[in-house]
């Protein structure tokens, strides 16, 4: 471990302790929401980060609701995540075929601080500042800082609000869209299939943006955003920390729509959601852009008993891309192609008195057009087939002890990776080479 | 190897500091003697209930429907009891399921039911 690594170790995990013991003063140690609202972890979640109908509810408000009307101290909460990776080849070394131990063993994968909770009434936050402990950088993560309000049309109920934010979805309260979708973790450095769609995280701190939205009547959920970039501007402070490489010229809007229904210990969700946004080729910052239009649908099943748990949701995106730039420059060999991402996670937990315990079941899958140029053959992250199609199962089993901490065993099967099954990078390696064990221990403070 | 000494030991003092800090915290978060029925109240309902019971609470406003009016007459008919066992236990609605024990949901009901329920 290198000096500067060290120090950013020790510097980092005195001030999670510090917050760690601080929580000690309740005599429950309890993230940031659940001691301000004095509610244990599971109102808000089933397993976190999955949110139960309050958790929901709890965001929409503006994450305000509190038990009293002014902060007993200021709402902080703490991450630490240890991790393990099994896989042939890592990505982070460069021979793609280096099984060194300490690539391996991420101590810490990550460690974050959070501002997490009611700021003054109707203004609520939560700011993520993350330690990458497989990038040895610190970086302003996940940020949603909103301004919420209700009121009544007729008998009806209608929240509205304003969300600042520094990722399209992280905003929304439903665990089927991208941002906190399934799997909420993952190894960061086994090698992932090379396309994934401009929605699905790709933008996430590489621009900053706001928006409004409201929920009518618990029944219909709509919101509009705006997002620029956070390479300069006024939005820059949401993507502090984080190398921008991923320039969207001008503003990208966002869209949501979606509806949910509520009976008994069952909730339902459906919806759609996109975004379309002009990014510069690679290495400029001016000048021609290619067009990625994403256009979404999702759902979400929810079944919460005292003792048992079972959610399902799935979402599929549709991507255009149009390579008015890329093309010209022969990064592309097709004026445009399309993309299309699908998942679905089926999720069950069981209560009991020593915690809980259960497991996910996930099929992913991406397809999409040939294009020898944008998918080419490379050792390890390449396509001989110049195709970028990959599907797959992800299985986990967690085990929460109490609420806050989670051991999860991740596996990751790769059915078809890159455009093939086997020699799917013209160097020899099958999809199956890309399957991951991953091991990962996860404490809140 | 000075510099790794000097950060090692920085932060072994820290945490050893922030340790005794807090073990002498949790000496003082232990309450005195009170109202169990009411404690559990104040902590699990009264965020959406209202310290009245009316159904006001500080999170009352953003739901729809609100928060069970417990000064209404009509919530204490038809085997009350088993009602709020069920939906402390189980929830309902976007109230969440709560992992409170039967001698502590029987307090709360015993509060409730002194300080809330209508004479007649």
């Amino acid at each position: 471990m290198s000096v500067q690594k060290l120090k950013s170790v020790v510097i980092m995990l005195s001030v999670v302790v510090s917050f760690a013991l601080l929580s000690l003063r309740d005599a429950h140690a309890v993230p940031s929401f659940a001691r301000q609202t004095g509610f244990s972890c599971s109102a808000c979640h089933t397993v976190f980060p999955e949110l139960t109908p309050f958790g929901r509810h709890f965001k929409l408000t503006g994450y305000v609701i509190s038990k009293s009307s002014k902060n007993e101290y200021p709402p902080v909460s703490a991450l630490v995540q240890a991790s393990y990776t099994e896989a042939k080849g890592l990505k982070t070394n460069v021979d793609p075929y280096d099984n060194s131990p300490l690539a391996r063993f991420n101590l810490p994968q990550e460690m974050s601080l959070y501002y997490a909770g009611r700021i003054i009434d109707h203004l609520g936050g939560f700011i993520q500042v993350s330690y990458d402990g497989v990038g040895n950088d610190v970086a302003l993560d996940m940020t949603d800082i909103r301004y919420a309000n209700t009121t009544h049309v007729g008998k009806t109920n209608l929240i509205y609000g304003v969300t600042v934010n520094n990722n399209p979805t992280l905003e929304d309260v439903w665990n089927s869209t991208p941002a906190f979708g399934f799997p909420y973790a993952a190894s960061s450095v086994a090698t992932t299939p090379a396309a994934g769609t401009l929605i699905d995280g790709a933008l996430a701190q590489q621009v900053g943006g706001i928006g409004a939205y409201a929920l009518w009547n618990d029944l219909i959920y709509v919101e509009g955003s705006i997002y620029r970039t956070t390479r300069k501007g006024i939005t820059r402070p949401l993507g502090a920390g984080t190398e921008v490489d991923m320039v969207v010229d001008d503003a990208a809007p966002y869209w949501r729509v979606a509806l949910q229904h509520q009976w008994g210990k069952h909730s339902l969700s459906i919806g759609t959601y996109g975004i379309v946004a002009r990014i510069y080729p690679s290495g400029f910052t001016s000048g021609s852009t290619d067009k990625f239009t994403d256009t979404a649908l999702d759902a979400q099943y929810q079944y919460i008993s005292k003792k048992h748990i079972f959610s399902a949701a799935t979402t599929w995106i549709h991507e255009r891309q149009n390579w008015d730039a890329s093309f010209a420059l022969g990064n592309t060999a097709n004026m445009s192609d399309d993309l299309d991402t699908f998942r679905m996670n089926l999720n069950y937990y069981y209560r009991s008195h020593i915690g809980q315990v259960g497991g996910t079941v996930s099929y992913f899958s991406t397809t999409g057009d040939k294009d020898n140029l944008l998918y080419s053959s490379n050792p390890v992250d390449g396509s001989r087939t110049g195709k970028p199609d990959s599907n797959g199962f992800i299985l986990e089993a967690a085990y929460l002890p109490w609420e806050k901490t989670k051991f999860s065993l991740q596996y990751t099967i790769c059915n078809k990776f890159n455009g093939a099954r086997s020699n799917y990078d013209g160097s020899g390696r099958d999809a199956s080479d890309n399957n991951t064990l991953f091991l990962l221990v996860w404490l809140m403070f | 190897m000075k510099k790794i000494s000097v950060y090692v030991i920085g932060g072994i003092f820290l945490i050893t500091a922030n340790l005794l800090v807090g073990i002498s915290w949790v000496g003082i978060s232990s309450g005195s003697e009170q109202d169990k029925g009411k404690e559990l109240y104040d902590k699990n309902c009264e965020i959406c209930h209202g310290i009245k019971g009316d159904g006001n609470g500080p999170a009352a406003a953003s739901f729809s429907p609100g928060p069970r009016d417990f000064t209404d007459p009509k919530f204490w008919q038809n085997n009350v009891d088993q009602k709020i066992t069920d939906a402390v236990e189980n929830g309902v609605g976007v109230m969440p399921a709560s992992d409170l024990n039967g001698d502590q949901i029987k307090a709360i009901i015993d509060y409730m039911s002194r300080s809330f329920k209508p004479a007649h």
